[in-house]
């Protein structure tokens, strides 16, 4: 018996097992083959390759079509060979775009698979029309499967037992339960889910097809012709078809040196070319010459937009290369910063890299819709599998349970967001977290919680990849299935682990805000009167801006704006580009310790290399592992590992199931140190500095790409800050909420101006000292109204309350909003905000009494109505805007002038003393202690500065379920400084009231 | 001659525990909290003034209750016990007019004593005899409030509570309202408050000082409404029992709320059999069942099912509560609770039909219903049960 109709969790929502779990099972049943048909998708079809190889079974690949919809007919392909795998995702295309399936009339689509149905009349068609077809009985003798199986006979096709099955075992029958009321929108009690089996063992089906024995051998017999056991694309490059007279190399030999006259002048320096040589000798070496003029047509402008520039920003391990940068496709110079271009491209490496640019946010979507629009079928995005993860985990199980939204919401809310599951007792792990400590667990809620723990992993839907696109010679859809994202572009079933293991080199395209931010600000400073020749922009030279970024002043930059890289910067007190590239770099989850080293280090403490060996390795950043080609490095001096192995190594720290596959590689390090001579002290003191690149780290291409634009940031803060502080609250996104930076622009000593509906934009304007607030934080303002505001007010300013009203005709939510936060003050001046009220509620009244008419009469005039409460008026203020624009919360809260509060900016004057202090939540992060305790690092403000605290483990335990971002609070605690830069350790917290 | 009206207004303050405490009067020592104990999910159902203080409120889930008020006694809610005790307060008040207004078992009920002088004495004197006497008789000291109307009443009684006597003279209305809050007026919809809040407008003066036109262009046909409630005119009769249509309804309050369906279905038509006992009884039939489900969330919904042709028979009554019921869950919330209704009652027909209706239940039928009253009359409603109908006892 072979299972020849399994369905894997990548059926989404009818599935319950994963691929390795099914092989798993299947070994441990003692079959030699098993078949994955997952529902309209081959997205499980790497991990399963992975794991048969793994378990020593062999795969047979596959998967169920049905007729348009997930609920239709139901077909089975089977694939024999490579023709049969290219139609399969052809047909998975065509049935994820919504085409029909009507196999009988095009039996081309059809050669190179076996096709199984359990339906008499399509068996009879699809033999009828020439294909490979045969019988499913299903996993047990019925009344149906016999007429079948009778019917089968008569065609003279072979009947099949197939397993039929979602299950890895009975114990998963809750879990699809759940699965199934999520699918179907319901409760669990409502929904009458269909049947599901479980994969079971051979034995299982003999005895029951005792009674048809025939049917088990012809099931053997057909899988032994389905002898595909997965694609072999080799290396997939994006085609270049340039005009056919040059080569692609001989295009890129020249696009480069015209693109290095253009960087560095005509007379190029030794260097430059021997690098340039060197590059290009290695590109056209290995095939790639195609892949960087396709991505440097992709990142040229058009010629429409050829007078504005557009802003990128190369990361990854591509912006070390001298050639891209020649090119135009990344922005640092790999010579000055001395990047080590085999990080991205050498010989030995075997897996294809990937070139990543970044593009401001908001013009990566027509960037993505011009390469769709060039590439047609031959590109798509890559996608994501998006898992169950204890939130949603547990938000959908309790829906499926029926508990109501706001109850949901008031455990999932208070999740830290960054909150992986990484135990077995996701009960015991919830109820050990501080901020849950008052949280209620009786009820429905363990049962919830022990079934969310089943969920957790499995997929749950497909999302777009946030920039990966693959382009192919022939239309992707030849390679791998394509469907369509909820945003409309295509993607692919495969996420970038799987397009990377069939060969797809994908080119990522990505989003970056502070690109957008930057744009803005140079546009608005030009638009002020400012000249700023971008051509010679050096913000790395410019001495106030280093000075700025050596006090930590970077609130609102690109990349250097948290509080522990503010915090570090004011540490290191230097604000050079180098320091800045390795410590965008050193803060890593995993890391603290070594960050603490590098500030001694750095401030002129003593050190001694990890070894003589690693000495000049690591010389640049004080014999301290700092980027991720540094554990590469390290691996080949200390334990012999080549630089294919090393790079190997270095790939495996950052994914997902990083523990198995490193035991080997740890070994093998072992073995090569010892060799070398190197005591086990040392080699166990340098693996585990190499274990902090663990999840997340950066190559340090991608840092000194990165710092670039830190520094552009840096400098615009620095020169220009109304329009910097403008344009980083415009473009959002950043690490901070709208709130802190106003305060933030305050502190810069800007004047905030309320929004005004006579001359706020959209978005938000800065000049000068002053910075305007835009229509797009007025809360409930729908975008439509805001640029209908703009545009009517360009046809001729609103003469008063009735003629906005008039004339912009927003709905009650929008004005009532527009009032609270002052908008609309300038139009009735001397009248107070309830009169304004009232003025909006009557010309509603009048427009809804008299829905038809082309002009409203004119509402009678307002009654003398009083004017709300200072207070009350702030209040609604901070309602519709998110913040005061003429002062700070913190001002309003009682007790706050209570005497003996210490102010934020008087801190450094109290170093080693116990204060109180009050504060304004603005941001955290938690962290775990080295003992597994949690802790968190908090900022908060008032209106003389910001503080960063910490609430050690203790503190947090007790106090964690008070804190809840912008709010007000009392703290006690113990001021430190670090090399100067000071912090407060809290002990005591209490909530103020507002 | 006019006569001036004169409304009572008798309310008994966090009912549920004033009952609770007169039968056992050791509770007076204690906040109580009234809430089914044993289950996991419970909420609070009534509370009395202490544990209002507290910081516990109606619906509120009671383990909350409890960290709020950890002195609390928790009692379970008796339904049957207050509307006894609903009954007792009603006949009380019954002897002084027969305009007499009253809600389920919430011991709230207004009282026409309007043209009542000759025989009873002074509206006043009235209220004061009729709290002495239920003081007396029931052990419960309500609330009284006297007004020419049943607003004025009703926001004079909110006043006073949770002990006390509230007289507004007639013609006095404007003036007892003009200094109060706008919150006190009942039946202001959540956006008209945030509205008012808007306009700075907090009292009811304020509201009062304005015209009509006014009210109604900001308002819409709701201005009407706030112009006359701001001024402390109520028009609405007090309606005696004999004037509303006449309904027989059951209530199944759920001490866990529920997502099982099957169970659900069987509360349901426990609550139809019932029903369907009572009208028999009172030789009755309906034409239309309401069900209320009220979701864990505080959400209700309400949804029908109708039948051309009256009927009393548990089969078809237990049908038509499906197909409501059906109608209703369609949230994806549990269920707290469920409220089964029969109005459009009529008598029973005696007449015999010529031709047999298949839609109609047969004589055999009407035997096997009237064999179960029977075995149900002796033996308990859930003697006798549909399959999988729990046990409401």
């Amino acid at each position: 018996m072979v299972p020849l109709r399994v369905r894997s969790w990548y059926s989404l929502l009818r599935g319950t097992s994963s691929p390795a779990s099914l092989c798993r099972r299947a070994r441990r049943f003692g079959y030699r083959r098993l078949a994955l048909t997952d529902r309209n998708t081959l997205a499980g079809l790497w991990p399963f390759l992975r794991a048969c190889e793994r378990e020593e079974v062999s795969p047979l690949i596959g998967a169920e079509l049905t007729d348009g919809t997930d609920r239709g007919q139901v077909v089975v392909a089977l694939v024999k060979d490579d023709q049969g795998y290219r139609n399969l995702c052809r047909l998975i295309t065509r049935v994820k775009a919504g085409e029909g399936l009507d196999l009988a009339t095009d039996p081309a689509l059809s050669a190179g698979s076996v096709l199984l149905t359990g339906d008499p009349e399509r068996l009879a068609g699809l033999h009828d029309a020439g294909i490979d077809v045969a019988a499913d009985l299903g996993n047990r003798p019925t009344e149906t499967g016999s007429r079948l199986r009778r019917r089968a006979r008569e065609l003279g096709v072979v009947a099949v037992a197939t397993p039929d099955s979602d299950l890895g075992g009975e114990d998963e029958r809750p879990v699809r339960d759940v699965l199934q009321a999520i699918g179907s929108g319901t409760i669990l009690g409502r929904h009458q889910a269909p049947a599901a089996a479980p994969l079971e063992a051979p034995q299982s089906y003999r005895q029951r097809f005792a009674v048809w024995p025939e049917v088990l051998s012809a099931t053997e017999a057909l899988a032994e012709r389905c002898s595909f056991t997965g694609p072999r694309f080799g290396v997939v490059m994006p085609p270049w078809h340039g005009d056919g007279t040059v080569s692609g190399a001989q295009e890129l030999r020249a696009q480069a040196y015209c693109g290095a006259c253009r960087r560095y002048g005509d007379d190029l320096s030794e260097a430059v070319v021997e690098r340039l040589e060197y590059e290009l000798k290695i590109i056209c070496q290995m095939g790639f010459a195609s892949y960087f003029l396709v991505v440097r047509d992709i990142v040229r402008s058009p010629a429409e937009e050829a007078a504005e520039r557009r802003r990128i920003c190369g990361r990854g391990s591509g912006a070390a290369s001298l050639v891209a940068y020649c090119l135009g496709i990344t922005n640092v110079c790999p010579i000055r910063y001395n990047l080590y271009f085999e990080r991205f491209l050498n010989p030995g490496r075997s897996d294809p890299p990937d070139i990543d640019v970044d593009f401001a946010w908001d013009e990566r979507d027509a960037l993505l819709e011009r390469v769709f629009t060039r590439y047609g079928s031959h590109a798509a995005m890559v996608c994501n599998h998006v898992c169950f993860q204890p939130r949603l985990a547990i938000r959908e199980t309790a829906r499926a349970w029926g508990l109501p939204a706001g109850e949901i919401a008031r455990l999932t809310k208070r999740l830290p967001w960054f909150y992986r599951h990484d135990q077995d007792d996701l009960e015991e792990q919830l109820s050990g977290l501080p901020t849950l400590r008052d949280q209620d667990f009786s009820g429905p809620w363990p049962d919830i919680i022990r079934l969310a723990n089943r969920l957790i992993g499995l997929p749950r839907y497909l999302s777009v990849h946030p920039g990966g696109v693959v382009i192919t010679p022939q239309p992707v859809s030849d390679y791998v299935p394509v469907e369509r994202a909820a945003k409309g572009v295509p993607i692919i079933q495969w996420e970038k682990d799987g397009a990377e293991q069939a060969g797809l080199v994908k080119i990522d395209l990505l989003g970056n805000r502070s690109l957008g931010v930057i744009r803005d600000a140079v546009a608005a400073l030009r638009a002020n009167g400012t000249t700023l020749v971008e051509d010679n922009w050096q913000p790395e030279d410019d001495e106030a801006t280093r000075a700025a970024i050596g006090r930590g002043e970077t609130m609102g930059c690109f990349y250097i704006e948290s509080p522990a890289m503010r915090l570090l910067q004011r540490k290191a007190g230097s604000g050079d580009f180098e320091q800045v590239v390795i410590q965008s770099s050193i803060i890593r989850p995993a890391a603290n310790e070594f960050v603490r080293e590098y500030v001694r280090r750095l401030h002129g403490g003593t050190w001694q290399p990890l070894h003589p060996a690693l000495e000049a390795v690591l010389d640049e950043t004080f014999g301290l592992m700092v980027y991720q080609e540094d554990v590469s490095r390290v691996a080949v001096a200390l334990a012999g590992f080549s630089h294919a192995e090393a790079d190997g190594l270095r790939k495996i720290l950052s994914k997902k199931d990083r523990r198995r596959r490193l035991l080997d590689y740890h070994r093998r390090f072992y073995d090569g140190c010892r060799r070398r001579g190197l005591d086990e002290t040392d080699i166990e003191r340098i693996w585990a500095m190499m274990m902090s690149f663990d999840g997340y780290s950066f190559c340090k291409p991608h840092s000194a790409s990165y710092a670039r634009v830190s520094f552009q940031a840096a400098w615009l803060k620095t020169h220009a800050p109304a329009e910097f502080m403008a344009a980083v609250i415009s473009n959002q996104g950043g690490y901070y909420s709208t709130f802190a930076y106003v305060s933030e622009a305050k502190r810069l000593g800007l004047q905030v101006d309320p929004p005004d509906v006579s001359l706020s934009g959209y978005h938000w304007t800065g000049r000068e000292r002053r910075i305007r607030v835009g229509l797009q934080t007025v809360r409930d303002l729908s975008r439509e109204t805001a640029d209908g505001i703009v545009a009517a007010r360009r046809v001729m300013p609103f003469s008063g309350m009735a003629d906005f009203l008039e004339r912009v005709r927003p709905a009650d939510d929008e004005i009532s909003s527009l009032i609270d936060g002052g908008a609309v003050d300038s139009l009735a001046p001397g009248a107070n905000r309830s009169v304004l009220h009232w003025q909006a509620a009557a010309c509603s009244g009048l427009r809804s009494a008299a829905p038809g008419r082309l002009f409203a009469p004119a509402p009678a005039a307002a009654p003398p109505l009083p004017p709300p409460a200072a207070v009350e008026q702030l209040r609604r203020e901070y309602r519709a805007l998110g913040f005061l624009c003429h002062c700070h919360p913190l001002s309003l809260v009682n007790g706050v002038a209570a005497r003996g509060l210490v102010k934020i900016d008087a801190l450094a004057r109290c170093v080693g003393r116990t204060i109180e202090v009050a504060g304004w939540l603005l941001t955290g992060k938690m962290v775990a202690t080295k003992a597994g305790e949690t802790m968190e690092f908090l900022t908060f403000e008032d209106e003389t500065g910001l503080v960063e605290t910490t609430f050690f483990p203790q503190t947090y335990e007790r106090c964690a379920h008070l804190l809840a971002a912008q709010r007000p609070y009392r703290l006690r605690g113990l001021v430190e400084s670090d090399y100067g830069a000071v912090s407060l350790t809290v002990d005591r917290v209490e909530p103020l009231r507002r | 001659m006019s006569r001036e009206r004169a409304v009572i207004h008798l309310n008994v303050a966090d009912f549920a525990v004033s009952v609770e405490r007169v039968v056992d009067r050791s509770l007076c020592r204690w906040p109580v909290v009234v809430a089914p104990p044993a289950a996991a999910r419970s909420v609070v159902y009534d509370m009395s003034d202490e544990a209002y203080e507290d910081g516990v409120r109606k619906n509120m889930p009671l383990r909350q209750a409890q960290r709020l008020c950890r002195r609390a006694r928790i009692l379970p809610p008796r339904p049957d016990l207050y509307r006894r005790a609903m009954h007792a307060l009603v006949a009380e008040a019954r002897g002084y007019s027969p305009r007499l207004e009253h809600g389920a078992e919430d011991g709230h009920l207004f009282l026409d004593l309007t043209g009542t002088y000759r025989l009873h004495g002074a509206a006043p004197d009235v209220g004061w005899r009729l709290r002495k006497q239920v003081r007396a008789r029931l052990g419960i000291d309500p609330i009284w409030s006297l007004a020419g109307n049943k607003l004025v009443a009703k926001v004079a009684s909110r006043l006073v509570k949770p002990t006390g006597e509230y007289i507004v003279g007639g013609g006095e209305e404007s003036s007892f309202l003009a200094p109060l809050s706008v919150l006190l007026l009942p039946g202001l919809a959540e956006q008209e408050v945030c509205r008012l809040q808007h306009f700075n407008i907090d009292r009811i003066g304020q509201l009062a000082a304005l015209s009509r036109g006014q009210l109604l262009s900001v308002f819409g046909c709701r201005g009407e409404v706030l112009f006359q409630l701001s001024r402390g005119v109520d028009n609405d009769e007090v309606r005696a029992e004999g004037e509303r249509s006449p309904a027989i309804e059951r209530e199944w309050v759920f001490a866990d709320d529920v997502c099982d369906q099957r169970l659900l279905a069987g509360v349901v038509a426990g609550l139809a059999v019932r029903l369907g006992m009572e009208l028999r009884a009172a030789r009755l039939v309906t034409r239309r069942l309401v069900l209320q489900i009220c979701y864990s969330d505080g959400i209700r919904v309400v949804r029908q099912a109708c039948r051309k042709s009256g009927t009393a028979d548990d089969f078809l009554l237990r049908r038509l509560a499906e197909q409501a019921l059906e109608r209703a869950c369609r949230r994806r919330t549990r269920v707290r609770s469920c409220r089964l209704l029969c109005d459009r009652l009529q008598h029973q027909s005696p007449q015999l039909r010529l031709f047999a209706d298949p839609s109609e239940p047969s004589e055999r039928r009407g035997r096997l219903v009237q064999a179960l009253d029977g075995v149900r009359r002796r033996f308990g409603v859930d003697a006798v049960r549909f399959g999988s109908q729990p046990s409401l006892a």
